[in-house]
This record gives C-alpha cells, structure tokens and sequence, in this order.
C-alpha cells in the first residue's frame, strides 16, 4: 500500500512527519498516470508539477492539502496548459490565466499533476463524447461499463487511485452522478460558493465547480479552501467562509431526512433498494427523524425536459466565443462567415450541434415563450417544491442514480419512470442551487451504487456532518479500484 | 401633397470610464492596437463580466438629467448574434428592463421650445473595431467592451435642426455629467436616424428609413433635410419608399443606399445567467444624481444671472474646459462679463494664432482674474489690460503688474477736474458737434467722446468722460 491510497488524515500526519514528500507522492501519482488504462487523462503537467512539489518542503501541519497532488478536468483554464474541454474546438488553445479554483488550490499547496477528460465541452451523462474517445470505469477492467460524466476522468482517477482529488463541474449531475458509479464522495456545494471564473461555462445560471474525493473529510477540507467571494465572478457569494469540517463529528440526532418516494419507487434495482433501506435504518439508529415525501411524478418527469431547454438554450449561447478567430483551429474561409462556418462543422461533434439546435430552437423569438420562457417558469416551480420540502427537512435524500453504472452498449429505454425520475433527479441541486454530496452506498457484481444527500443553502456544514455520519456507517471511505483489489479497505 | 416628417434617433454614447463595462481593462482610445484588453474583451472561456460600478452611476446621472424613471434594480440580457467585431458571439445589454425609461428633454428654436420624448436608455457594451483590407481585416479589441449608454428617442422630431438640436442637448449632458466627451467626428458619440413622412393628418407612419454614418452636427440635420427631400420626391411621383438602411455621404451630400431591410434579426435575447439582478440602493442612485457635476443647463442658468449676454455664454460653454476655466476665475472678479470678454476675444484669439487648446495655457485663471481686476479696480481700460494680458502670455514669468510696468502702463485718469479739462478744450475745438448733439444727432457724442481719448492718450476713463461731457453740453 502507497501512502497515496490512504485516508486524507493519514496521509496528512505522514507528510507532517516527513515520511513520505509532496515530490514523492507527485512522481507517484504521475508513474500511476502514465501506466493508466481507462482513458481519463487529457494531458500530464509534468514538469510543472514536478518542480511545484520540489518547492513543498516545510509541512503546513494545519494545512491538510499540503503537498497533495490532483487532477483538473479539462474544463478549467490553466495557464500556459493546453485546455481543449475534450473538444477539438479548443484543440491547440493555452489559456493564459488561471480558474480562481486552480490558483486557490495552487495557493495551498496542492500539486495539480494534469488535466482529465470529459464528455465534449461537459455536455453529456456518459464520459463516451470526449474527443478522445470513450473514459472507462476503473471497476471494470473489461471496460463494458461506462463511469459517467461529464466528469469522467476526473472520476476515473480518483477511483483508480491515481489521485486523492479532483476538480470536475457539475451542471446536472456532471460529478454527483459518476461519483456514484466510480464509489466515490462527489461534492457540489451551493451556487455562488465557490468561484466560477476560469471553468468554461455550459450553463451558468446551473454550472458548479464540484469536486471529487475518496472520503468526506478531504472534501470538507478542500471546500474551506475552494470557497469564497472572487472579483471576477460577480455571481460569487460575499457570505463569509467557515470552518466546513468543523462539524464532521457532531451527532446528527434530530436532524429531519426527507426521502423521495417517487424516486425511489420508480426503482426497479432490488439490490439498491434493499442497501437502501437499510441505510434508513442505519440512520434511524442515529437518531435521525425519516419521513417520505411525495414530490409530485409530473413534476419530477418534467426535469429532464426542462434541464434540456434551460441547459442548451444558455450552452448555444456560451460556446458562440468558440468561431476560430480568436483561438482554437483556423479552418481558413474567404469571408467571416465562411471561416466561422467551417471551425464550428469541424470543431464540433454532431452531440453538440444537436445542442446547439435545440437551444437555438428554444430562443427563438416565435419559440421563446412556449418553450425557453415555460422552461424557467417551470424551473421556479420545482424549486418551490424543493423547498417546501426543506422547510420541514434538513436533507433530502435518494438514491444518486437507479443503479450501478450502465454499458456502453447498453440498450436503454430513454423514456422509462426510471430514467425520468430516477437517472435524472440530481439537477435538482443544479435548479435550486443547493448543496448536494453522493457518496458510496456498496457494490453491486463488483461495481459501485451511490446515495445522495441534498441540503439547504450554505449549509455545507451540516451536509458533511451527516455524510461523515453515513460514511462511518458504511464503512466505504477510502475506496478506489486500487484499494479494494489490493484489499486494502 | 404636403408632408410630415416623422424622425426618432438612436444615440449611441461611448462613456469615459477608467475600465471596461464588465472587464478590467483600461480604457484607453488612440493607443497602440490590442493593448487595452483583458481575457473578456477577447471572450477566452471561462472569463466572466462583472458590471463596471461607475458606468452604472453615469447612466443614472444621464437618466436622470432626461427626466427619466431610474430602475432600482440592474438586469442584463444577451443579444446573441455571429459577426467578426464580436468577440463573445453576444453583446451584454439591457433589454427587458432599461435602467432608464420615460424620460424627455426640450430644446429651443428660435425661442420655441419644444419637449422630446424619450423611450429609454440603457447600458451595453461595445464591439472590437475592425480595419478591412484588400483581402484581410485587423481586428482592434481596444474598443471590445467600452461601455456604451444607448439613448433611443420616440419619435417626435420633425426636421433636421430639432434632431440637430436634440443631439447637441444630449451631447451636452453627457459631456458635462463627466460621461463622455461626446465626440461625434471621434464616434465616442453616434447617432443612427429613422426618418419617415406622411401626409399631414396622416394617423399611420410612413415607411421607415435608417441613416447611418452621420459625423457631426450639422451632417445631423443635412442628411435628415436630404432624406425628407427624397422621401418626398419619391412619394410625389407615385414611387414606394423602400424599408431601407443608408449612409450619410458627407462629401456629395446625398443619403447612398447600404442595404434594403428584410425581416429584422431574431438576436434570441435571454438574460444574462453570469449577472444576478443587482439591486441598487436609494442612496446609491440618489448620491449618483447629487454628486453629479453640474450640468449645461445649471451653468448656462448661472452665467446669464451673473450678467452674461446669451452668446457669451453659449460661446464658453461650447467649450467645457473653456467653461472650467471660466469658472475657476468668476469669483475672483467683479463683473464676469469682463473676464468673459477677455476669454472669448483675447484669449480665444491668441489661441487660434497659436493653435492651442485652452488646457495647454500656461496663464494660470487666477492671473487673467488679476488683469481683469486692473480694469475694473485699477483704473486701466480694456485696451491697456489687453497689452498686459499679451504681454504675460508672452512672457509667463512676469506678473500683470510687473508687465504693466515693462509696458509704462499708466492708470486712467479719473480726476474729475483732470477729465473736465480736456471735456472743455474738445469742446471748444468742435462748436459743430456741440449744434449736431443739440440737434439730436446722438452720433456726435460719441465722436465727442473719442475726440476726449485721443487729447488725453487713452488715459481717461470714458464712460467718467461721457458723463462730464453731456453735463457740460447741456450746460452750453
């Protein structure tokens, strides 16, 4: 066992002692990086990365990410590194500032090793529609099963074992939903609480930056130092910072967990359902109150259909910077047009020019009402919804997905109560903008099933406390593909 | 078939802040291409606007000079659409909800006054300029993102010199609220013109024509007097006027066809996700408005109280650092129509010999107040203050008086009995002026008088003299 694949803690009071290095922990991460095989990785920051950690060599003891090293998804602007977000638009593109996240993170000392694939531009549920092709789940070596996305390699690594943390984005479920099939903590707190400058955007008024680790104490950690108002963001919230791990160990008895019981009877997994409802139990013996809730079936169909006019209505909008003039490859033409025309066919997959239609269908003055406007009038509707229900709830909570992560090839009835409700009920963090963690509920045939546990506004704080509860009553923390094969958990 | 012309204007007005609407790049017009720009100004991904806090308070003050319902909260909207001169592939503006809605203002024809309405006003933001070329265009990001108040009139102007007027009282706002410098020659301010006409008692509107490229004032008021003209003619000879955008073509005076309208852009507007709705105190919008310089109007009001004749008046402020350097020395005299004689003949002469600005004077207001005090306390006439005023500009080391001295100025003489003396030896030397003036011919007096500055070399005071004079006359 390295001491990369240990708890946070841990590894933090190794480092303290000087047992191990940032430098070797950084040239550790690397080695497992290049001997990789799931596909998750964009591109390495060698020699940065590198010559950052040799720097690290006086441990900040109060500093837990001291000398960690970690993966950006390729979505956030780094300086003088390649960022193409997976999509050959932005093939050839070196930002020339930094994400405030990545120069926040830099300012505490981590190491960010490299930057991670995605589904193109974030755009996506499967990790399959990257430029590079398919980003595979590290609990399947026969690579049949995807690990979501639009995280994915952020997820992959992290589950592989080749990184502690990894930054990803979260605009429906981007990291909530792969954290849950790769076994994994996923965190995406509320909207406005960590600085969004510098993440290339899909669709502001639902883009997060959300996070991956392997235990909940790392993601409260890093979210003390990921979070806080930023200049350059304006939507960023002026609400001061607090301590997000100083309640980690509190007793959570009393607090109200309200579960959905549409979701959960649109599941049809009975492996998942009983895991489940012994989590209620396990939590009952807490002392935390249960209680179903009824959110409305019409309501919760109707969210995939809204996140979809809302999402690529804003997207088509977003990504009109993306023509070839100013940055990515120059296809040539003998008029603007024509130069643009021929950088967006060629830099664009057939996904997102669907995309880009639906939400340029939904803007259109004639359409606008009927379809972009009804979007955000129904939009409103679900977040009243939403916190009608937290106002007698501390927590709303759910399976993150209807089961363990699909094939490749599978054969999916798109339009399933299942897949309505149950694969698409985590943008309702997105839609409301509220704290919202996944974290492993257990395996099923060797592969990872998830929970989610949705708070109120800045009360990230209590969401780790309960989901430091529901860790040690699970006992998964610390998982990685690694860990488990080499029994090391 | 007599005809009405039915004109609106949109103005365009590029504000003078230190940064960019929703980036931090300097402002900075005239410097080296590609200078003045941050990640936004040229849309890298992942930048985002944040709204400039003193262009905000400059559509307020503007707001609020055209009498307007100021909205206590911002939104911001996209306009989305693909051309070379923008870089994000939308322009932030405000279109749902304008920060500024229902206002008016009056101009002043020959004495008529006449109240414009004005639909609205909001900010946005500027396109990059381009420069095209044989077969490639530069692109400038300079300009990309300069903030911008557009001012959109209703349409109730009937010919060119109301929408002449209507730009140069809009220009004045928002050169003195410190906005803009207002340069139409320049673009920092740009006006686009819809014209129509219609049959006098006519209800409906004609069809409407935009013309673009206007450069100046008066291109204002030819180009809407040609596109009458024209609009006219075509009507008259049993000819449609055409739905149409032209150009001003300043050199042949004609209005050129650029384009004829089809269905106008769908921009697909949507609000601004990455700007929350900002709300804005009323302390905030109130303080906008109190600490809002002075306006034209306020000091044009101010001159003509201080005893200023109209022209006067309209000739310092048509400068505003002609206006600022007035008022730096008003108070120190104690009539400011001498100093404003002394600005706009003397120092507006010297000036224009020299080809200099007003701000690249060396003489500091307080000095030119000294000289005009030499007039009015000192006893020298405006001739001799005039020489010392040359004088000091020539030689900025020397103070009026130590010019006065080097010049062997001496002060006039206001001696009553010194006066009376050369009063009585011009009389005696012109019996026919003295029968002229008893004959009612008023003319004489005045030859009277300069007869009495001749004897004396400019040395007396001549309205102390004129008054001795018709004493003296009425006596003999």
């Amino acid at each position: 066992m390295n001491y990369l694949d240990l708890s946070i803690d841990a590894l933090h009071e190794a480092l303290v002692k000087k047992e191990v290095t940032p430098l070797e922990l950084t040239l550790e991460a690397l080695k497992r990086a290049k001997e990789d095989n799931n596909n998750a990785i964009e591109r390495l920051d060698e020699e940065n990365a590198i010559a950052f950690a040799k720097t690290l060599t006086e441990p900040e003891v109060d500093n837990p990410l001291w000398g960690i090293p970690y993966f950006a998804k390729d979505n956030f602007s780094t300086k003088g590194v390649e960022t193409t977000a997976s999509s050959n638009i932005l093939n050839g593109y070196v930002p020339i500032y930094d994400a405030t996240v990545v120069k926040k993170l830099k300012d505490a000392k981590m190491v960010m090793i490299g930057k991670t694939t995605l589904d193109e531009l974030a755009m996506g549920g499967t990790g399959t529609t990257g430029h590079l092709g398919k980003t595979y789940n590290p609990y399947d070596e026969k690579h049949l099963h995807m690990v979501g996305g639009s995280s994915c390699g952020s997820a992959a690594s992290v589950a592989a074992g080749l990184v502690p943390f990894a930054l990803g984005s979260d605009t429906g479920d981007s990291v909530r939903k792969p954290a849950s099939y790769a076994g994994l903590v996923g965190m995406k707190p509320t909207w406005g609480r960590i600085s969004r400058y510098g993440l290339f955007p899909f669709a502001p008024s639902l883009d997060h930056v959300a996070y991956f680790t392997r235990d909940v104490s790392l993601s409260a950690y890093a979210l003390n130092a990921l979070s806080g108002r930023d200049e350059n963001d304006s939507t960023s919230s002026t609400r001061p910072v607090e301590d997000y791990a100083a309640d980690l160990h509190k007793d959570v008895k009393g607090m109200r967990v309200a579960v959905l019981k549409d979701i959960v009877d649109s599941i049809t997994n009975k492996v998942l359902l009983k895991k489940f409802n012994k989590s209620l139990e396990e939590l009952k013996k807490k002392g935390v109150e249960i209680h179903e809730v009824e959110f409305g079936k019409e309501l919760l169909e109707s969210l995939y259909a809204t996140y979809i006019v809302i999402s690529c209505a804003e997207a088509t909008s977003n990504d009109a910077n993306l023509d070839g003039i100013k940055f990515g490859p120059y296809e040539g033409g003998n008029t603007y047009q024509e130069v643009m025309f021929n950088a967006r066919t060629k830099g664009f997959s057939e996904l997102i020019k669907r995309r880009f239609v639906i939400g340029s269908y939904c803007l259109m003055r004639e359409n606008q009402e009927e379809l972009f406007l009804r979007a955000q009038r129904n939009r409103a509707k679900i977040v009243a919804k939403i916190n009608e229900i937290l106002d007698n709830a501390d927590f709303i909570y759910a399976p993150a997905a209807p089961g363990v992560a699909g094939l490749f090839d599978g054969a999916s009835d798109k339009l399933s109560d299942e897949y309505l409700i149950a694969d698409n009920h985590l943008c309702l963090g997105n839609f409301a903008g509220l704290p919202s963690i996944t974290l492993p509920l257990g395996f099923e045939d060797g592969l990872p099933l998830g929970v989610n546990f949705m708070g109120k506004a800045f009360e990230e704080r209590k969401l780790f406390n309960i989901a430091k509860t529901f860790e040690d009553i699970s006992g998964l923390a610390d998982l990685s593909a690694l860990n488990k094969k080499e029994g090391n958990l | 078939m007599n005809f009405e012309a039915v004109i609106g204007l949109e103005i365009h007005v590029e504000m003078k802040t230190k940064s960019k609407m929703f980036s931090s790049a300097p402002v900075g017009f005239s410097r080296e291409p590609n200078t003045q720009v941050a990640p936004l100004d040229m849309a890298f991904p992942g930048t985002m606007p944040v709204v400039n806090k003193q262009a905000v308070i400059n559509a307020i003050r503007v707001a609020n000079a055209l009498h307007m319902e100021i909205d206590h909260t911002l939104y911001f909207d996209r306009k989305n659409y693909f051309y070379s001169d923008l870089p994000k592939g939308f322009q932030i503006t405000q279109q749902a909800r304008p920060i500024g809605k229902n206002g008016y203002l009056e101009v002043e024809i020959d004495g008529v006054k006449k109240k414009i309405g004005i639909e609205r006003i909001h900010m946005e933001e500027d396109t990059c300029k381009q420069l095209h070329f044989m077969d490639y265009t530069l692109l400038d990001y300079n300009r990309a993102g300069v903030p911008l108040v557009e001012i959109v009139s209703l349409p109730e102007m009937s010919n060119g010199t109301e929408a002449m007027k209507y730009v140069e009282t809009i220009r004045n706002i928002v050169l003195y609220s410190g906005t803009s410098d207002g340069k139409m020659e320049e673009g920092s301010l740009r006006c686009d013109t819809n014209v129509s006409i219609r049959p006098i008692g006519q209800k409906e509107f004609g069809t409407k024509v935009e013309v673009k490229n206007i450069n100046s004032f008066k291109s204002i008021e030819a180009a809407i007097d040609y596109e009458i003209k024209r609009q006219s003619q075509l009507l008259l000879s049993g000819e449609k006027v055409r739905q149409e955008t032209r150009r001003w073509d300043e050199a042949s005076g004609k209005t050129v066809l650029m384009r004829v309208k089809t269905d106008a852009v769908d921009y697909k507007y949507f609000c601004e996700p990455n700007i929350t709705p900002i709300h804005l105190s009323d302390e905030f919008v109130e303080n906008a408005i109190r600490t809002c310089p002075e306006l034209y109007d306020s000091k044009k009001e101010r001159y003509l109280k201080a005893g200023l004749a109209l022209s006067d008046v309209e000739i310092i402020l048509s400068n505003i650092d002609m206006a600022s350097y007035f008022e730096k020395a008003m108070d120190k005299v104690k009539n400011p129509k001498d100093l404003a004689n002394f600005l706009i003949v003397e120092i507006n002469a010297y000036l224009n010999k020299n080809v200099l600005k007003i701000t690249d004077l060396s003489l500091k207001p307080e000095t030119l107040a000294e000289i005009v005090l030499l007039q009015e306390e000192g006893g020298l006439s405006h001739k001799q203050c005039a020489d010392i005023l040359f004088k000091v500009l020539e030689e900025p080391t020397l103070s009026p008086k130590d010019a006065q001295k080097a010049l062997n100025i001496v002060a006039q003489v206001s001696d009553t009995g010194a006066i009376m003396g050369f009063v009585t030896q011009v009389l005696d030397a012109n019996p026919q002026s003295i029968a002229d003036f008893k004959a009612g011919k008023d003319r004489a007096l005045g030859f009277l008088v300069g007869q009495i500055m001749k004897l004396s070399k400019g040395k007396v005071n001549p309205a102390e003299a004129s008054r001795l004079l018709k004493e003296e006359l009425l006596k003999r």
